[in-house]
C-alpha cells in the first residue's frame, strides 16, 4: 500500500467523519445534546485532525484544532450548547468540509479566519482559566503563525522539536518535572566532553510493561559504559520486593551524545524513572513502590542544573536539586466526562458497523461475473429443459443459489440513501442565508439503499431540485405570512422502494407552479406554438425544456435556466425518471423514480414474430388473453381493451419494433398490461410469453448507441442476444405518434 | 531476533491503521490491527502479542479502558502499551500512566521515532 492509496482511505473517513459530525449537530439542534452526540461530533472532528498532521495538511490541521478545542470545551461542559453555538459549530463543519476538499485538491483553502476569530471569542467567553491555556489557538491570521501559538499551548515543544517535521512529543519531561514549560533548549545540545549520567529506575518502571533493563542497554547503544551499579539499597533477600528498583547506575557518556538523546531514552517512563547528570550529581535517591505519596517538590527550576551539565571536573552546583524525588502525584486528575465513560460505565455510542475497504474495481468485476453466472445458470436450464431435465432437483437448488449470490453481490453495492441525504442540510443553510428564506427540511426513507453508482450520480440533480424548490418555491416569509402560511417553509425529501424501483421524492409547500407564466415564457421563447393548447402537465413539463427560466430576476441560487434540462438528463442517464405534481399555492413535488440497481433486473421474456423481447417486469402489472369482443378498435390503426371497467389503450409491440410475422389481432395474442410513469397504463400485443428470468441488462450505448424505445440488450439462456424495452419511452412515444396520426 | 516483535495496533481510524500498518510492516514487525477497544480484547483473548500500541478515543471502548482492562486481567498485564493519540494534555498523561500505559507518543508519528518506541519496550 503506497503514500497515496492511504491517503484516499484518509479523504473517504474524512467523508464519514464529517457525515458523522454533521448528524451530531442535527440532533443537538434538535434537542438530543447528550454526552454521547457531542463526543460523537468531536470524534469526526478529531479524527480529521489526526490525519491531517499525518499526512502534512497544515492549513487543515490548523483549523481543525481550533475547532476540535471548542468541541472539547463543549463536551467539558466548559462552553454551554446555545443555539447561536450550534450554527457557529455547523458553520464550522461546513469550512472544515472545504478545507477537506481544498487538501484534497477540489478549490481553493477556505478564509476561516473570522470563523476561527468567532470559535476562539466563544471559548474565551466561557473560558475558566483552565480551558484558556488550549485556547490560545486564536484567530491568527496567518496560519503559520497560528501553529506556532497552537503548538506552544499544547506543551508540546519542550525539547524544540520542529513541529513541521512531525511531532514526537514523548511524555513526562524530566528536565521540567513539573510539567513546567521552560524553554531548556540550549541544554540539548552536545558539549563535545564526555558526561555522567546517573539512572535510577523506581518500582513504576517495572510496572506498565516496561522493561528498564531495554533503556539501560539503549545507552549502551549510545556509546555509554556502565561505571558502577549501585547495589547499597539491596535489602536482605527476605525483605527484597522483585518489582522495587533497589539499583542505580552511573553511566559514562561520550562527549558527542546529546543531554536530549539520552533523556529521550528514558522519556518514556516519565517520573518512574529519575536522571541525575554530571559527575558530582548524587545518584537519586530510591522510591519505595508504595504507596506513591507525593513527596517534596523539587523546588528550584531545574534548568540551570541543565545548563551547568557539562565539564566532569567543573562540579554540577544544582546537580542534586535533580536527584530530588519529583513530587508529581501519580494518581489520576479528577474524572473527566471522558474518563468515566472510559471505566466501562455507560456504554459508549452505538457500534459502528464493522467494515472492510474494497477497491470499486474489484466489486465490479465481482458483479460482472455474477452476471455472468445467471447467464449460465439460465443457459443451463434451458439446456437441460430441452432434454426433459426440468424437474432436476439440483436445478433448482443452483437456481436459488444462484439468486442469492446475485443478491448478496447487489447488496454490497447498494448504499443508503442517506450519504446523498446528509449534504442537503448544508446546502440548506446556504440557501437560507443567501435567499433569507425560513425553510424546515423533513427527510424520510433515508436507509433505503440503492446502487453506489446510482447514489453517486444522484447528487447533483437533487441539489439543483433542493435549490430550486428554496429559491422558485418557497416563497419569501411575508408573502407566506400574506398567503396564510406559516412563515417557514417546509421542504420534504423522502425516498422509499416501490416496486423494485426507488422513488425519491422533493417537495415544498411553496406557491406551486405558476403555469399561466410557464406557457407565456415558453411562448416568448418560442418553445411552443402560441396558439397551442396544453395540458397541466405539459405544461409542467416544459420546465425540463432547454434554455427555460422562469424566475423574474436570475438569482445566483438556481443559476441561468441552464439546470432543469440537466436534471432530468442526469435522472434519464440513470435509467430513470422525473415527474412534477404541483398545485398552486400549495406546492411542488418532483418525484425521481430511479431503477434499484444498472445492472440486472427482472424480465418477462416475450415473441413478437421473428423477435424476442424483454418487458422489464417492474412495469409489468399483468398480462390477458383478451376474448374478441373485449377489444373495441377505435379508428383505422387503435384499439382499447377494457380491463375490468378501464380503457387501455392496445400497443402492438410488432409495429414498434417492425417484426415480422407476428400476431396482429389482439384476440390471438397476448396482451401484457404495463404501467408507465408519464402516460399512464398501456396493454402490449405480443404473439407468446415464453419466460420470466433475470437478465443481465448490456447498454446498448456502450456497444453501439441509444436506440429510443430500448433499455438496452441482454444474453438469453441459448446464447441469443434479445433487446429489453423502454416501455415507458416506448409507450410515450407511441401513443404521442397515434395522436398526431389522427390530427393529420 | 529469530521470530518479528508482534504488535497489535488499536484505532479506529482507517487511515491511521494503514499508516501504523505501513509504518511497522516496512520494519519488520508482525501488525495485526482493531478498530477500538472492544475489538482488541476479543483479539487478545485469542492471540499473542508482544506490544499493543492504542489510541485513546474510540468508539465502544476508548483507550483508557482498554489499558485498565488489559492490566486488571493476568495474561496482558506486564504486556508493553504504547498509547498513540493527538491529545497531548498533562491531565490525560497522568491519566494513561495511571491506567497502566507504558508510554506516550503524540500523533502525529514519526515512523523512525514510533519504531525507536516500539524496540525501547520490547525485544
Amino acid at each position: 500500500m503506497n503514500a497515496e492509496e492511504i491517503q484516499a482511505i484518509f479523504f473517504a473517513e474524512c467523508e464519514e467523519s464529517l457525515a458523522a459530525a454533521e448528524q451530531g449537530l442535527a440532533a443537538c439542534k434538535e434537542g438530543t445534546q447528550d454526552a454521547d452526540t457531542v463526543n460523537a461530533v468531536f470524534r469526526g472532528v478529531h479524527s480529521i485532525k489526526g490525519g491531517a498532521g499525518a499526512f502534512g495538511f497544515i492549513a487543515l490541521q490548523a483549523y481543525t484544532h481550533t475547532f476540535e478545542t471548542l468541541l472539547s470545551d463543549v463536551r467539558d461542559g466548559t462552553v454551554p450548547i446555545t443555539d447561536p453555538l450550534i450554527d457557529l459549530m455547523l458553520r464550522a463543519l461546513d469550512t472544515l468540509s472545504d478545507h477537506v476538499n481544498a487538501a484534497r485538491g477540489f478549490g481553493e483553502t477556505p478564509d476561516d479566519a473570522v470563523l476561527q476569530a468567532e470559535m476562539t471569542a466563544s471559548m474565551a467567553a466561557n473560558a475558566h482559566g483552565g480551558g484558556g491555556s488550549e485556547s490560545g489557538a486564536a484567530a491568527a491570521p496567518a496560519l503559520a503563525a497560528e501553529i506556532e501559538v497552537q503548538h506552544g499551548s499544547d506543551d508540546d515543544d519542550e525539547f524544540g522539536v520542529d513541529f513541521d517535521t512531525m511531532l514526537d512529543d514523548i511524555t513526562g519531561s524530566i528536565a521540567a518535572p513539573g510539567g513546567s514549560n521552560d524553554s531548556s533548549d540550549e541544554s540539548g545540545g552536545a558539549t563535545g566532553k564526555p558526561w555522567q549520567l546517573k539512572v535510577r529506575p523506581h518500582a513504576g518502571a517495572m510496572q506498565n510493561g516496561s522493561e528498564p533493563l531495554l533503556m539501560l542497554r539503549e545507552v549502551l547503544e549510545l556509546g555509554g559504559t556502565c561505571l558502577q551499579c549501585d547495589v547499597s539499597q539491596v535489602p536482605p533477600l527476605d525483605t527484597l520486593e522483585p518489582c522495587t528498583g533497589y539499583l542505580g547506575w552511573t553511566f559514562a557518556l561520550p562527549g558527542d551524545v546529546t543531554e536530549d538523546a539520552a533523556r529521550d531514552i528514558f522519556d518514556f517512563v516519565g517520573d518512574d524513572c529519575t536522571l541525575a547528570i554530571g559527575e558530582d550529581a548524587a545518584m537519586p535517591a530510591m522510591r519505595m513502590p508504595a504507596p506513591r505519596a507525593p513527596a517534596a517538590k523539587a523546588a528550584p527550576s531545574p534548568s540551570p542544573a541543565t545548563n551547568a551539565t557539562p565539564a566532569p571536573a567543573a562540579p554540577a552546583p544544582v546537580a542534586a536539586v535533580q536527584a530530588a524525588v519529583k513530587a508529581e502525584p501519580a494518581t489520576p486528575a479528577p474524572a473527566q466526562p471522558e474518563a468515566e465513560q472510559a471505566r466501562g460505565g455507560p456504554p459508549a455510542p452505538p457500534a459502528q458497523s464493522q467494515s472492510i475497504r474494497i477497491e470499486l474495481g474489484k466489486l465490479d468485476k465481482l458483479i460482472d461475473a455474477v452476471g455472468e453466472l445467471v447467464i449460465a445458470q439460465a443457459m443451463m436450464a434451458q439446456r437441460l429443459t430441452g432434454d426433459g431435465l426440468a424437474v432436476t432437483e439440483e436445478l433448482t437448488l443452483l437456481e436459488s443459489l444462484t439468486r442469492d449470490i446475485q443478491e448478496s453481490a447487489m447488496s454490497i453495492r447498494a448504499q443508503p440513501i442517506g450519504s446523498v441525504f446528509s449534504r442537503v442540510p448544508r446546502i440548506m443553510r446556504e440557501l437560507s442565508a443567501s435567499t433569507g428564506k425560513h425553510v424546515r427540511l423533513e427527510v424520510s426513507g433515508e436507509s433505503t439503499e440503492l446502487d453506489k453508482t446510482v447514489i453517486e450520480r444522484l447528487g447533483e440533480p437533487l441539489t439543483h431540485l433542493i435549490r430550486n424548490a428554496v429559491d422558485h418555491g418557497i416563497e419569501p416569509p411575508q408573502e407566506r405570512i400574506d398567503a396564510g402560511k406559516s412563515a417557514e417553509g417546509t421542504l420534504t425529501l423522502s425516498a422509499e422502494h416501490k416496486s423494485g424501483r426507488i422513488l425519491i421524492r422533493i417537495g415544498d409547500d411553496g406557491k406551486g407552479i405558476d403555469r399561466e407564466r410557464v406557457l407565456a415564457k415558453a411562448i416568448e421563447k418560442g418553445l411552443v406554438a402560441p396558439d397551442a393548447v396544453m395540458s397541466k402537465e405539459e405544461i409542467d413539463q416544459l420546465i425540463f425544456a432547454p434554455g427555460f427560466s422562469t424566475a423574474a430576476s436570475i438569482t445566483n441560487v438556481s443559476g441561468r435556466g441552464v439546470g432543469m434540462d440537466v436534471v432530468r438528463q442526469n435522472v434519464k442517464d440513470l435509467g430513470g425518471r422525473i415527474t412534477i405534481e404541483s398545485e398552486q399555492g400549495k406546492g411542488t413535488t418532483f418525484t425521481l423514480t430511479l431503477p434499484l440497481t444498472l445492472a440486472i433486473s427482472d424480465g418477462m421474456v416475450v415473441n413478437v414474430g421473428d423477435q424476442t423481447l424483454v418487458v422489464p417486469l417492474a412495469n409489468v402489472v399483468e398480462s390477458l388473453r383478451p376474448t374478441a369482443t373485449e377489444v373495441q378498435g377505435l379508428g383505422a390503426h387503435r384499439a382499447m381493451i377494457n380491463v375490468r371497467g378501464r380503457f387501455i389503450p392496445v400497443l402492438p409491440l410488432y409495429q414498434a419494433v417492425g417484426a415480422i410475422g407476428a400476431v396482429e389481432r389482439a384476440d390471438l395474442g397476448v396482451l401484457i398490461v404495463v404501467e408507465t410513469e408519464g402516460a399512464g397504463r398501456a396493454a402490449l400485443l405480443v404473439d407468446a410469453i415464453c419466460d420470466q428470468r433475470q437478465v443481465v441488462i448490456k447498454s446498448l450505448d456502450t456497444h453501439y448507441r441509444a436506440v429510443e424505445g430500448v433499455a438496452g440488450a441482454t444474453i438469453l439462456g441459448d446464447g441469443r442476444v434479445a433487446l429489453i424495452v423502454d416501455v415507458d419511452g416506448l409507450v410515450a412515444r407511441s401513443l404521442s405518434d397515434h395522436m398526431l396520426a389522427e390530427a393529420a | 531476533m529469530t521470530t518479528a516483535t508482534r504488535i497489535l495496533t488499536v484505532d479506529d481510524s482507517p487511515s491511521m491503521r494503514a499508516l501504523l500498518n505501513h509504518a511497522l510492516t516496512s520494519q519488520g514487525f508482525d501488525v495485526s490491527q482493531a478498530e477500538d477497544g472492544i475489538a482488541a480484547l476479543d483479539w487478545l483473548a485469542l492471540n499473542e502479542v508482544d506490544v499493543v500500541i492504542t489510541d485513546i478515543n474510540m468508539p465502544r471502548l476508548d483507550g483508557f479502558g482498554l489499558i485498565e482492562q488489559l492490566r486488571e486481567g493476568s495474561r496482558h498485564r506486564d504486556r508493553p502499551i504504547l498509547v498513540l493519540t493527538t491529545e497531548s494534555s498533562e491531565e490525560k498523561k497522568a491519566r494513561a500512566r495511571a491506567a497502566g500505559a507504558t508510554g506516550w507518543i503524540v500523533k502525529p508519528f514519526d515512523p523512525a521515532k514510533l519504531v525507536a518506541a516500539v524496540r525501547r519496550v520490547s525485544h
